[in-house]
């Protein structure tokens, strides 16, 4: 299969700027600033590149979004990579940052912007490093800084690493963090493009998106778009985890079976064990079983005319051995942690939810219960600031669908273990339970 | 800056077709149609919305998701809907989350009745709970700071106070802490939330997270009554909702002006009420009887004080405080110029002003609104530290910089709270200001040039005190030459606003408490002595009785040896006061019981020319009787009738008196008050000589010997003796504190927090050294409120 | 049902409950000419400063600089990192609390993330998570914390140890990890992320042995004469 990405992913050196040009690395760049902006610009959006970070948007399109003008533009790539599933920026940016960079320098042509941050989670500290050294490698060979290659174009490029926190990869949460504020989500609109970074228009792109823009210049985006299917443009970077016998990232084109993904590439199942059910695109997309989902092709359409989407492009593979309910309490648990608390359907649902489960899989629910489960999931979604609400409330609302059966058994099963019949919690004395006896209750 | 234009538009909400202004928020809008869109998170004094609490979601035609009202602006054409079964399931859906983790403990809790959750629980609620789970609970309450106290478990996590403390205040003390589920509001390392407008978060909390504990479990919202007045603590003039439970003021609450206050008070207005029902008040007159003085009966005492002052005639003079309505110093001022035919008497602290001076800086094309200073493409603030002076304003300068893009300067010898938001900061010696306006007048300041540049609306914020300092009138001058060099009265949104020394400066000078004008600021029948010349004609024994309106020279007047020794002489001392101070104690033959703001009728005059109404809330307290009445009172028992019978009589007499009043009436000052220079009196204001002067170079400032540092003083926003008595505010009196630069403190072995001695000639100071970066080195700083420092040098040492 | 843990003062979230004491001084931001900062970090801090169009961007190193600096965000970093950046305390505090590698209070020195997410868990990674708690929860030196997803799941069950990526692990290596960390040898070399070729057939190739490599991280990783890895990177 055609790997552009991944093309001499493990040639040794390949983080040097050196191997990287030997390999026809920065090719594209000197080509593109031969471009005008807005042939560059045509190229990116003829190619309907969909952005890699979860969303899908065409990034062509994204970069025609942002104001013309002599004014502080921003370009901002997001390396925040946090989903539970997702790590294929990961292997992109400790492999070959150089096509990252050179990716991000031809979008800031573009858009037309100076000053770029890639935004990398805090724990990828071995990523952040290699990243450093690749930005002083690329300024110092004169990609970046003033007046790059002669042209008129100039960018900065900050590193920039984060401390721990999902939310942080939204793209508006993204931009507070880094303006030194706590990552919390911003209403949309005004969208980035028009006011993010400092108030400024700002284009933000995933890893991987902005990895495919040398190839796109460099192949001509007719010949790039050839890969993939309709809609579906290029190809992906898959990440394939949890009960495959070869877990990993895979550049495959989009388009191809998931099938082939997943019992192919990825090994399949372990010795003995069946696939019970799968996260198409990471742990917030709605689960499809194996019937449901192995023989649809792996693109974006597809994956959402199935009911799910296809995400950051992460598949999660939970056998048959792995009870569903461990498995929606993970799920929950996360989204609750990573809540970042600023809108209330978020906040108390995700924790709602897990306090639910946990009481269902301690056996103190009813059946009752699980309809509350899902109502409350139906009341998340679309109505939280941002999607990370609905990313909880998605895959828990499919899983309690799909599986009820087993939830119910579960609950039964675990009362009989105990011995005891429904409980309700033991009620607590409010507010007294903490008051402070020398001042009284209230 | 141009303000932006409204323009109507037509959208249609739930079938009705509503008229509004296009670009508000939808839920603004929807209140046009007599629609409510249920919100908690929402408002709008707080900048942009942030869309956290949900609650608002609607549906609008053509866009898929609910939308949150708060956050949408209308559009013409829009189509809304808000009683669909997606929006009613929606704020159902909103409203159990709210109260999964919210106690149900509304019978105890102090928000109760006026709670927007729980009206808003009981109109959009599903009536219903499903949430079995354990709530959260937490040790409940707790102070955050002695002002306020904390609910956490009551919290919905609205972020309007983070958000207050961080976007409006600009204090940066309130924060929320960790994420998700368990974000809390907190302080640093338990430090308290202490900073002068942290009231303000109390009003804006939706729920009974936030109490006010001197007000905590005193009334439910059904046992008061409120009643509007205007704050008369200091010049910024606030207006304010009073809460009157059983004749008393309980609380103190906004009266969202927002041409004068924009809705925020600061913790003086709001917790110094409680000064109004203390012990330490004075309410019954009292009489000096030997060394002490004795209450007397209303008869008496007014028998004394007019037969002192009819003996002393045409020796007597007069000093009116700040907090005196108009109609108050318009009758005094009247008593002893018709009455007595006496000519000293003053408002203001320091040396005299030509009248030529009082006239041009008064002149309405010169004269800055407070909402100028929002939309001003640049303020200069200037020898004034507003956060002391007329604290509100700090917070209206940061609102402009925030959301116009307004540009500050600012030009002081003490370091400024607005330091940091400013784009220039010019520092001078105490002293010093003289000289900077001389060099900015002939243009030979870098200054200069930025103001010229900034844009055309100019305003420039100076403080008062300055012209009562030595050089005071040509500093005056210069400050006019600046203002006619950038055609500042050519400019609507520009101009100068004074920030007088005390609350009602402005009002007493125009009702004609001034020794060298009259009423409107006319030419007296002759000109009288200003505040120093009457201590040293009363040291002499030029003059002999004293009528102190609400003053005590000991407390508050710049040179005191020379007041002590007038006290000591003066034959007569005839005084109003809320509270004994030293100089009352010592010296004053007669005490009035004075009335507190909330006791009295008349008007102030806020800096920028608004003529706002003080208005009864409470019955006066004790015996204590309307000022303007004991005033006619007395004048009638020395002989002459001031024909008032009532308050609104005197502000009548006021209003004629004056010729650019003309046209006002109590009533039509209604709610909100009338800026005059903005409307029929300004063709009747008297004409000053608006320059350019030439202007004499300032004489060189004394230079220090070895050792010895610049001096000077300011006054603290809480030095004031309501904060002194009120209980919960106590804690917030300062101490004496002596500001020196660290490199200063270094040199003289001072450390932070030691206390220190400040001399000169044989007086001295004590106080606790602070160290500042931000105090240049070379200058002192002590807070001043007994002002017993009057030279320009001192000697600093530890003490 | 289960007793709820409780603290102390008869709550069950520790910072909630904190009080403010009416005795301290509000906390502004901190006036430098009595807050010393150590010259190191200052200059570190600054130096980040300096790389953003608004100083406040560098908070979040400038707080990670701290954490190195005195092992935790104490109350005197977060207070450090204010004077230097002129925010105030309480503004460094709300974002020192929010994100997970920042910790307000006292901690061991060396970092053990266990990744409990899904798909560390399928593979066991709550297992180890409580195997690494029993043998080194005690020994003072290691900061053992549940993490979520580190974006390794491919190397599932995995930790980060200071840093370094290493997985998939079994129960054994957690003695191996330990003794790693106390010699001062890269941890777990073999199991090393960094070392790691590709899963996909198409792109792999070679990687080398790392016990001729240096140090391992950080960077860039040397890569000599290859030799394939651990067998589960065998398609
Ligand atoms: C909760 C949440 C987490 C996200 N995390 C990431 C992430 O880690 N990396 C990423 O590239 N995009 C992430 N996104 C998507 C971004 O908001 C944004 O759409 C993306 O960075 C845009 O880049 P793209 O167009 O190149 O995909 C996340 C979105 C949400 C709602
Ligand atoms: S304390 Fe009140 S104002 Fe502050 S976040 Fe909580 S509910 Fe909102
Ligand atoms: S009022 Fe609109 S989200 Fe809170």
């Amino acid at each position: 299969m055609t790997k552009l990405l991944f093309a001499n992913i493990d040639e040794p050196d390949l983080n040097t700027i050196d191997v990287y040009r030997r390999h026809g690395g920065y090719e594209a760049l000197p080509k593109a600033l031969k471009m005008s902006r807005d042939e560059v610009q045509a190229q990116l959006e003829s190619s309907e590149l969909r952005g890699r970070g979860g969303a899908g948007f065409s990034m062509g399109k994204k970069v025609s979004f942002l104001p013309h003008g002599a004014m502080d533009k921003y370009l901002v790539c997001n390396a925040d990579e946090s989903e539970p599933g997702a790590f294929k920026d990961r292997e992109l940016i400790q492999k070959n940052p150089h096509q990252l960079i050179e990716g991000l320098i031809i979008g800031a042509y573009a858009a037309d912007v100076n000053r770029s941050f890639i935004y990398i989670r805090g724990e990828y500290q071995y990523q952040a490093d290699i990243l450093d050294a690749a930005v002083k490698q690329a300024e110092a060979a004169g990609y970046l800084g003033e007046r790059i290659l002669g042209s008129d174009h100039t960018l900065s490029l900050v590193v920039h690493r984060g401390a721990g926190a999902y939310i942080c990869g939204e793209e508006t949460a993204l931009l507070d963090s880094l303006e030194g504020k706590r990552g919390n989500p911003r209403l949309k609109p005004p969208f980035p493009a028009n006011q993010g970074l400092y108030q400024g228009p700002t284009l933000v792109n995933n890893v991987e998106t902005l990895s495919n823009v040398p190839h796109i210049i460099r192949m001509g985006a007719k010949a790039w778009a050839e890969h993939g299917v309709q809609n579906s443009t290029g190809t992906k970077v898959v990440s394939v985890s949890g009960c495959v016998r070869n877990p990993g990232n895979f550049e495959i084109e989009l388009g191809i079976p998931t099938r082939d993904l997943i019992m192919g590439l990825a090994g399949g199942p372990r010795e003995g064990c069946t696939i019970k059910f799968f996260f198409p695109g990471g742990s917030s997309s709605p689960v499809l079983t194996a019937e449901e989902g192995l023989d649809i092709p792996y693109d974006f359409d597809s994956m959402a005319k199935a009911g799910s989407m296809l995400g950051s492009g992460s598949i999660i593979v939970v056998d048959d051995t792995v009870p569903v309910v461990e498995v929606a309490k993970k799920v929950a648990k996360f989204y609750a942690h990573e809540s970042c608390g600023k809108c209330s359907p978020c906040r108390e649902g995700t924790n709602w939810t897990v306090k639910m489960l946990e009481r269902v899989d301690t056996g103190e629910a009813t059946p009752m219960d699980l309809d509350i489960i899902a109502s409350v999931q139906d009341q998340i979604i679309g109505h939280c600031l941002c999607v990370l609400g609905d990313s909880m409330a998605m895959p828990i609302g499919s899983l309690v669908r799909k599986f009820r059966a087993e939830f119910e058994e579960h609950i039964e099963r675990a009362r009989e273990a105990r011995g005891m019949g429904v409980t309700v919690p033991e009620p607590e004395p409010v507010g007294i339970a903490g008051a402070d006896p020398d001042v009284g209750p209230y | 800056m141009p303000r932006p234009e409204p323009k109507e538009i037509t959208f249609t909400i739930d079938g009705l077709e509503v008229k509004a202004t296009e670009g508000e928020m939808l839920v603004d809008a929807a209140k046009h149609g007599d629609v409510e869109i249920p919100i908690f998170c929402y408002e709008p004094k707080l900048g942009q919305p942030v869309g956290a609490c949900r609650m608002c979601l609607v549906e609008v035609e053509g866009i898929p998701k609910l939308q949150t009202g708060c956050s949408t602006p209308v559009k013409d054409g829009m189509v809304v809907h808000t009683q669909t079964e997606r929006v009613h399931d929606a704020q159902k859906a909103v409203v159990e989350f709210l109260l999964v983790n919210h106690p149900l403990d509304c019978p105890v809790c102090d928000k109760g009745g006026e709670c927007p959750l729980q009206d808003i629980t009981f109109g959009w609620g599903a009536g219903t709970s499903r949430f079995i789970e354990p709530k959260r609970h937490f040790r409940k309450p707790l102070e955050i700071s002695p002002l306020i106290a904390i609910d956490r478990e009551r919290c919905i996590l609205c972020y309007r106070c983070v958000r207050y403390s961080q976007e409006i205040a600009e204090d940066y003390q309130l924060v929320l802490h960790d994420r998700g589920a368990h974000s809390f509001v907190g302080t640093f390392d338990g430090h308290p939330y202490v900073a002068p407008f942290s009231g303000n978060i109390i009003e804006l909390c939706p729920v009974g997270a936030l109490t006010s504990t001197a007000y905590r479990f005193r009334a439910r919202p059904w046992d008061v009554e409120t009643a509007g007045s205007v704050c008369t603590l200091c010049a910024a003039q606030c207006n304010v909702s009073l809460t009157v439970r059983d004749d008393k003021v309980s609380r103190v609450m906004v009266r969202d002006h927002p041409e004068v206050d924009d809705g925020w008070l600061c913790d003086k207005g709001r917790f110094a009420y409680q000064a109004f029902h203390v012990d330490e008040r004075i309410t019954e007159p009292l009489v000096r009887e030997g060394d002490e003085l004795r209450p007397a009966s209303w008869d008496r005492a007014i028998a004394t004080a007019a037969a002192g002052l009819a003996r002393a005639g045409r020796h007597t003079a007069a000093l009116v405080g700040g907090q005196a309505t108009n109609e108050d110093g318009f009758l005094l001022q009247r008593f002893l110029r018709e009455g007595l035919e006496a000519h000293d008497l003053d408002s203001r602290l320091g040396a005299q002003l030509p009248v030529e001076l009082h006239r041009a800086l008064a002149a309405p094309a010169l004269q800055a609104s407070v909402p100028d200073l929002e939309f001003a493409h640049a303020v200069l603030v200037l020898e004034t530290e507003l956060m002391d002076d007329a604290a509100i304003l700090d917070l209206r300068i940061r609102k402009g910089i925030r959301r116009h893009n307004l540009k500050l300067a600012v030009a002081s010898s003490r370091p400024s709270a607005l330091d940091p938001a400013a784009e220039q900061v010019e520092r001078f010696a105490p002293g010093g200001v003289g000289r900077f306006l001389y060099e900015l007048a002939s243009g030979d300041h870098a200054l200069s040039d930025w103001l010229r540049d900034a844009g055309q609306d100019v305003v420039i914020v100076w403080g008062e005190r300055m012209g009562g300092a030595p050089g005071g009138a040509n500093a005056l001058r210069a400050l006019l030459n600046v203002a006619g060099n950038l055609n500042l009265g050519e400019h609507e949104g520009a101009g100068l606003l004074a920030i007088p020394a005390v609350t009602n400066g402005r009002g007493l000078r125009e009702a004609g408490v001034l020794p060298n004008a009259g009423p409107g600021l006319k030419a007296p029948v002759a000109d009288g002595r200003g505040a120093p010349e009457i201590a040293a004609a009363l040291a002499d024994g030029d003059l002999r009785a004293l009528y102190l309106l609400g003053a005590d020279p000991l407390v508050s007047y710049p040179g005191r040896g020379a007041w002590a020794k007038a006290l000591d002489r003066a034959t007569t001392v005839v005084a109003h006061a809320g509270v004994l101070t030293q100089g009352i104690r010592e010296h004053a033959d007669v005490v009035f019981p004075s009335e507190v703001y909330a006791e009295k009728n008349g008007t102030v005059v806020h800096p920028d020319g608004r003529v706002q109404r003080v208005r009864q809330a409470i019955a006066h307290v004790g015996n204590v009787r309307p000022e303007w009445q004991v005033i006619a009172d007395v004048a009638r028992a020395a002989g002459f009738d001031l024909g008032v019978l009532t308050s609104a009589m005197a502000t009548k007499q006021l209003f004629a008196a004056v010729p650019f009043y003309a046209g006002l009436t109590a009533e039509g000052l209604a709610g909100h008050g009338v800026r005059w220079p903005a409307g029929d009196g300004a063709a009747k204001a008297p004409e000053g000589d608006l320059g350019p002067f030439t202007l004499e170079a300032p004489a060189p400032e004394p230079a220090p010997t070895h050792g010895q540092l610049r001096l000077g003083s300011w006054r603290s926003l809480w030095a004031a003796p309501e904060v002194r008595i009120s209980p919960s505010l106590q804690f917030l009196h300062p101490g004496s504190s002596v500001e020196l630069a660290p490199d200063d403190a270094r040199r003289l072995g001072i450390e932070d927090g030691v206390p220190v001695e400040v001399a000169q000639n044989g007086t001295s100071l004590r106080g606790r050294a602070t160290l500042r970066s931000a105090v240049p080195a070379g200058s002192v700083f002590v807070s001043d409120e007994t002002a017993i420092l009057t030279g320009a040098l001192v000697e600093v040492r530890r003490a | 049902m289960a007793r709820v843990q409780r603290y102390p003062d008869g709550s069950r979230v520790p910072p909630w409950d904190r009080a403010v004491d009416l005795n301290k001084e509000p906390a502004p931001v901190p006036e430098p000419a009595v807050t010393p900062v150590p010259e190191d970090l200052r200059r570190t801090i600054e130096a980040y400063m300096s790389k953003y169009p608004d100083r406040r961007s560098a908070v979040i190193p400038s707080i990670a600089a701290a954490q190195r600096h005195y092992g935790w965000c104490s109350p005197e970093a977060l207070d450090q990192v204010a004077a230097v950046m002129r925010l105030t305390p309480a503004y460094v505090e709300s974002i020192a609390t929010f994100y997970d590698m920042f910790e307000t209070e006292p901690k061991p020195a060396h970092d053990v993330y266990v990744c409990t997410n899904i798909s560390c868990s399928l593979l066991g990674a709550d297992e180890l998570f409580e195997h690494f708690i029993e043998t080194l929860g005690d020994e003072g030196d290691f900061n053992i914390r549940a993490f979520e997803c580190m974006g390794a799941c491919d190397i599932g069950p995995m930790a980060s140890v200071d840093g370094v990526y290493v997985g998939p692990l079994e129960l054994d290596d957690v003695a191996a990890i330990a003794n790693d960390v106390r010699d001062g040898r890269p941890v777990l070399s073999r199991k090393q992320l960094a070392h790691r070729a590709a899963a996909d057939p198409g792109a792999a190739v070679p990687v080398p042995d790392p016990d001729t490599m240096a140090a391992g991280p950080p960077m860039p990783p040397e890569r000599g004469r290859g030799e394939a890895t651990s067998p589960e990177d065998e398609p």
